[in-house]
């Protein structure tokens, strides 16, 4: 389908390279299972918005020069006023817009939105929705928008290996901490930073017992069962999201609050990153005007 | 009755309520002790100095991350293979011709700007591409064409044999009669704006010029057992790129909002920021190159206004070749 306002290719298909001998795989440091992998968060990075954030997920076995994994950016334009046609509303209207970059991922991605872009942008709205005090902003809008520069994928595998979407769940989560810092670089009421986690039901290698992992690094285990992303609020201690994808075996029947509770771990951890970023970007200020 | 206490306001709030009269002000101060200069501190004739990483991304076969000012611009160049037999119009190329007809031919060149990522607060998401973004794209895209920065020889993929060796275009030549062209290489450039301060074409074009010229395209061959591109996994030199085009843009910023050409005065800025492109109409651009020891000039583009004439057009030069220099010392 040719979009008529940009540049479009050939008419013909054209494919990614394919090569004739499979990578050697990278040996994957063996890391302990609740390791988080560090975090880099800037605020600050788009000095036209009113608030804006960069995040960087570090790569532990990175072969290239560039030893980070997962980048995003996020800008945040309001609150403004809303148009005038529209209906008045006695809270703050969230409208958040996720999009990945062309070449963020293995498979060369549009510029058109799709269906997977859109569901990250709901659960990212609802995990903010718990936390901004709606209420301070009636009548007006704020336009949250997250590019995802690089996705948290697998380099290693070939081809043929069918992407089954497991690191959309580390988006997400570095998707709720980049937000949930612009915003406060943006100066809008919440009741506390939301942070992002993630746990998984993994089995490391083919005759292991599944266990529970925090921040799976996607390229690591032998097998991914379920997985699960917790937007939380540490210091109220409420969640405000939790997305869940996979199958459970059916032994424990607490597995799911195992999982769900140890995602808090990784959760508090992304919280301590916001907050250390959110202090420094204030102790200029603070050394200005003392 | 007490008299009314002076209203003061700041230089923002200036800025933000009347911003002609605030550059106006700072160009031509009302009195003489403080010297005229732009809103950030900056000559008329002074250009940001640019900031340049490659190899970033993992997923692009090549890339670069520009920042300039409060500008961050991110290029990201893929390569895909395209296969002759689904060029509908696809001819073997002659043997005296140039290659660049075979780019423009089969659109092996695809440029794209996206604005749309909040990086200014004109610029939201969910819309289709403005015409800032597409005549963006037109330009860049032109540009690339006319500059001849590729050749479309380094982007063929020819049905090759297993002795592979770098370069092996003159070996293969003497060899055999006629090799066949099997496919091309077809370059995604995407050029993504993370952060808009004025002047996007500049700092565009530096990154696509930054991009390609650390990509490195694997070394791709027909096979005919599996009848289709392989890529090897051996170590493959950089994209030939020729020459070193770089592009600066002025802007020209009248006193009277509207002014007819020969009234008032004006000042030429070059490398405007965001508040004096949004106040000027007229903009100059000039595409230079100095490989070669002597200046040549690519592209000019003017539009917008009548006071840029060929007298002034030629101060311009000096500004862009010193901005050539700069630009070359940054990228080694």
């Amino acid at each position: 389908m040719a979009d008529r306002r940009r540049i479009n290719g050939p008419v013909g298909p054209t494919a990614p390279p394919v090569y004739d001998c499979p990578q050697s795989r990278r040996v994957a440091k063996q890391l302990d299972d609740n390791a988080i992998r560090k975090i880099f968060l800037k605020t600050g990075v788009t000095p036209s918005a009113s608030g804006s954030a960069y995040l960087e997920i570090e790569d532990p076995n990175a072969t290239g020069p560039s030893g980070t994994s997962l980048k995003l950016t996020c800008t945040v334009h309001g609150p403004r006023a809303l148009p005038r046609s529209a209906p008045f509303s006695p809270h703050i209207i969230l409208s958040t817009h996720v999009k990945y970059a062309p070449f963020a991922t293995r498979q060369r991605r549009g510029y058109l939105r799709d269906s997977s872009e859109r569901d990250l942008g709901v659960h990212l709205e609802t995990a903010l929705r718990g936390a901004i005090i709606a209420d301070r902003w009636p009548k007006s809008g704020v336009d949250i928008i997250v590019t995802i520069i690089e996705g948290d994928q697998n380099r290693d595998s070939p081809e043929y290996d069918r992407d089954e979407g497991w690191d959309m769940m580390n988006v997400l989560s570095g998707c709720i901490t980049v937000a949930s810092a612009a915003i406060a670089d943006a100066g809008i009421d919440c009741v506390d930073t939301v942070a992002g986690g993630v746990a998984a039901l993994v089995a490391k290698d083919d005759k292991s017992q599944p266990s529970i992992v925090l921040d799976p690094d996607v390229a690591r285990y032998h097998k991914i069962f379920a997985a699960c992303c917790v937007a939380y609020l540490p210091t109220r201690d409420e969640v405000t999201n939790i997305w869940f994808k996979g199958q459970l075996p059916g032994a424990d029947a607490m597995i799911y609050n195992k999982m769900v509770e140890r995602s808090l771990i990784a959760c508090r951890n992304a919280n301590q990153v916001v907050v250390l970023a959110l202090k420094e970007a204030i102790r200029p200020a603070q050394q200005d005007s003392s | 009755m007490a008299a009314p206490s002076p209203l003061t306001i700041s230089s923002a709030t200036f800025a933000k309520l009347s911003p002609h009269p605030y550059l106006l002000a700072n160009l031509q101060p009302p009195d003489s002790s403080t010297p005229s200069a732009r809103t950030n501190g900056r000559q008329p004739a002074q250009t940001r100095p640019y900031n340049i990483n490659t190899s970033s991304l993992s997923h692009a076969h090549g890339s670069a991350v520009v920042r300039t000012g409060d500008a961050t611009v991110i290029c990201g160049v893929r390569g895909e293979t395209l296969l002759t037999t689904q060029i509908p119009n696809y001819r073997p190329p002659q043997d005296d011709s140039s290659g660049s007809d075979e780019l423009r031919d089969y659109d092996l060149l695809v440029p794209n700007v996206e604005l749309a990522t909040g990086s200014a607060p004109n610029f939201l998401p969910g819309v289709p591409p403005t015409t800032l973004a597409q005549t963006l794209s037109t330009r860049l895209f032109s540009l690339m064409h006319t500059s001849k920065l590729l050749n479309a020889e380094d982007l063929r993929i020819y049905q090759d044999d297993l002795n592979i060796e770098g370069g092996s275009e003159e070996e293969n030549e003497s060899g055999e009669g006629e090799k066949e062209i099997k496919a091309y290489w077809v370059l995604y450039i995407d050029v993504l704006f993370i952060s808009f301060d004025g002047n996007p074409f500049d700092v565009a074009w530096a990154a696509i010029l930054a991009a390609l010229r650390d990509t490195k395209l694997p070394h791709a061959y027909w096979d005919v057992d599996r009848e289709m591109v392989l890529c090897s996994r051996e170590e493959t030199p950089p994209l030939k790129i020729r020459g070193l085009p770089v592009a600066c843009t002025a802007a020209v910023f009248t006193a009277k909002e509207r002014q007819k050409k020969g009234t008032g005065q004006f000042w030429i800025l070059a490398d405007p920021d965001r508040l004096e492109q949004s106040l000027c109409d007229e903009t100059v651009t000039m595409v230079i190159d100095c490989t070669e020891g002597e200046t040549r000039v690519l592209a000019i583009s003017k539009n917008g206004g009548t006071v840029v004439g060929p007298g002034l057009m030629k101060e311009l030069a000096p500004i862009a070749e010193a901005r050539w220099k700069e630009f070359r010392a940054v990228l080694r």
